[in-house]
């Protein structure tokens, strides 16, 4: 009688203390999560270097390195940590390729660039380190849409200051 | 530099007002390291080897720019100097080196012989699979591309006070919904709180007879401290990779990053156990909505069972508030949702100066405590 009426007393005290508790919010919030601000759009870019090429306003960089025998791209941020990078001389890429380097190589190491990108949680990049004239070329075109194809978006979105 | 300072010296001296000198800062001494170019011998520009292109100019300029350099740069100054990482993750399983590159190379030569593959490649029609690029890759580079991609979303800074390591274990986890569409989590992408509001189903290749232990845990959500962490779910001492027979020390509580507060990070460690462990002392009441008893804290945790497991495995995703948090705090957590803003810091302003040069009018509304703006008002 007496017992069973203290035990279901005390459970409700115990609901009470878990949930009752929860209310308590200290009114300054801090996210540590390094990527929040720049995937809400209002981390700074480094607007500075406007008279060097290339410049640095962007959150990622995507970088095409075509040497004499192998393509490699790397996706980094304006201090130069890389942050998710491809290249056909890791064995997984290679051995499906006949040649490492030309317009087949780099097509194919956009699809497979396009896929890290998008399971690292990258979907905005910035595309403007490749020289002018050599845009044009098969191989970069090829990466490109193989890029956009993916489902990577080679356009960063505008800072938010207001 | 000397010949300004001494003739002002003279002129001091000699008549007029003085002027002293003993204001110099600086002082004529070596420099610290090499200057650049010093090894270019200019005398000696024929026999130099040359550029010729843009691109061989640019790739050394890019190479050159990452380097560390003995003067005072920006890099320096906002980052860090890394100090050295203690691993804590399971030591490498090197197997035979020279077996595995004599088979590549066997594959590569059996590639180059290939007519078929030769026709695609000049052609420009071959498509590698995916999948399989991607099943190798999770065996060979997989483990260091998703330990550096933990490393820049701040995993083991957060999580482990610094120390890292790598996951060699290939951690799959996947959340079904209701119309059999599978969402993954990989490392680091976009998963919403309803698309996670029921348990994953979660698989790894594990031995016969090892245990291990899975935790979730939300490192930026903690409405009252922002050092601890949420425990979202704890299960151990799971035979294989079975996670249905283990012990749930901890239940399933979906995702509730609040309003206004961004992009979440909600962590999935995978450890593997030496022997069986008593984890009692970590065991939540089974329908725990206590935000006191899920705070928690994965390197007191960690350092506590250090000596019986290490960690083997990692996933990770992003989330952010959707209308699904709203009934989990409403129903679950039985609480008022809390809504936050983002508070832009105060802009910058150099500290004020007495006779400010080449400085507008509205320099002074700069430092002034009150709004009163000297433009705009006529």
């Amino acid at each position: 009688g007496i017992r069973f009426a203290s035990t279901t007393a005390s459970l409700k005290t115990e609901t009470e203390v878990d949930t009752s508790e929860n209310e308590v919010v200290a009114p300054n919030f801090t996210n540590r999560n390094p990527r929040n601000l720049e995937q809400m759009a209002l981390a700074r870019k480094e607007r500075g270097w406007k008279t060097t090429w290339p410049k640095r306003d962007f959150w990622h960089r995507l970088r095409l390195e075509r040497t004499q025998h192998y393509v490699e791209a790397f996706v980094e941020r304006s201090n130069g940590d890389v942050v998710v990078s491809a290249s056909t001389r890791e064995w997984a890429i290679k051995r499906h390729l006949y040649s490492p380097k030309g317009v087949a190589a780099c097509k194919n190491l956009g699809r497979v660039m396009a896929q890290r990108c998008l399971e690292a949680g990258i979907n905005f990049v910035n595309f403007k380190a490749i020289i002018p004239w050599e845009h044009r070329c098969d191989s970069i075109q090829e990466f490109e849409k193989a890029m956009e194809e993916g489902g990577v978006v080679l356009r960063e979105p505008r800072r938010i200051y207001r | 530099m000397a010949a300004p300072l001494l003739s002002t010296a003279l002129r001091g001296a000699r008549g007029g007002r003085c002027f002293g000198t003993a204001g110099v800062l600086w002082k004529r001494a070596a420099p610290l390291g090499p200057m650049p170019n010093e090894d270019v011998d200019v005398d000696k520009l024929e026999v130099l080897e040359k550029y010729r292109s843009f691109a061989r100019y640019w790739r050394q300029a890019e190479r050159e720019s990452r380097e560390p350099r003995w003067w005072n740069t920006y890099r320096k100054h906002s980052d860090p100097p890394a100090e050295p990482q203690t691993d804590i993750g399971l030591p490498r399983v090197r197997l035979s080196r020279a077996k595995e590159i004599k088979e590549r190379k066997r594959i590569l030569r059996e590639n180059h012989r290939n007519a078929e593959m030769e026709r695609a490649a000049r052609l420009r029609t071959v498509l590698i699979p995916l999948d399989d690029v991607r099943a190798e890759w999770e065996r060979t580079s997989g483990p260091f591309h998703k330990q550096r991609v933990a490393k820049h979303c701040g995993v083991f800074r957060d999580l482990f006070q610094g120390a890292t390591f790598t996951p060699w274990v290939a951690l799959r986890v996947q959340y079904s919904q209701e119309d059999e569409h599978l969402v993954p989590v990989y490392y680091g992408n976009m998963v919403t709180p309803s698309e996670a509001s029921s348990p994953p189903a979660v698989s790894y290749e594990a031995d016969k007879g090892s245990l291990w232990t899975l935790l979730l845990t939300n490192p930026d959500g903690h409405l009252r401290d922002a050092d601890s962490e949420y425990l979202h779910w704890l299960v151990t001492n799971i035979p294989g990779s079975d996670i249905k027979a283990g012990k749930e020390m901890c239940h399933y509580l979906s995702p509730f990053p609040a309003m206004g507060t961004g992009y979440h990070r909600f962590i999935f460690l995978l450890f593997k156990q030496h022997g069986p462990i008593d984890f009692s002392q970590d065991a939540r009441p089974t329908p725990c909505y206590s935000l006191k008893m899920r705070t928690f804290s994965t390197f007191d945790f960690y350092r506590k069972h250090k000596d019986a497991m290490t960690p083997a495995g990692l996933a990770f995703f992003q989330c952010r508030w959707d209308s699904s948090v709203t009934s989990t705090f409403h129903q679950l957590l039985n609480m008022r949702e809390p809504v936050f803003e983002f508070v832009r810091p105060p802009t910058y302003h150099p500290p004020q100066v007495k006779f400010p040069r080449h400085q507008p009018l509205r320099y002074l509304d700069r430092y002034r405590d009150t709004e009163e703006p000297t433009y705009g008002i006529y």
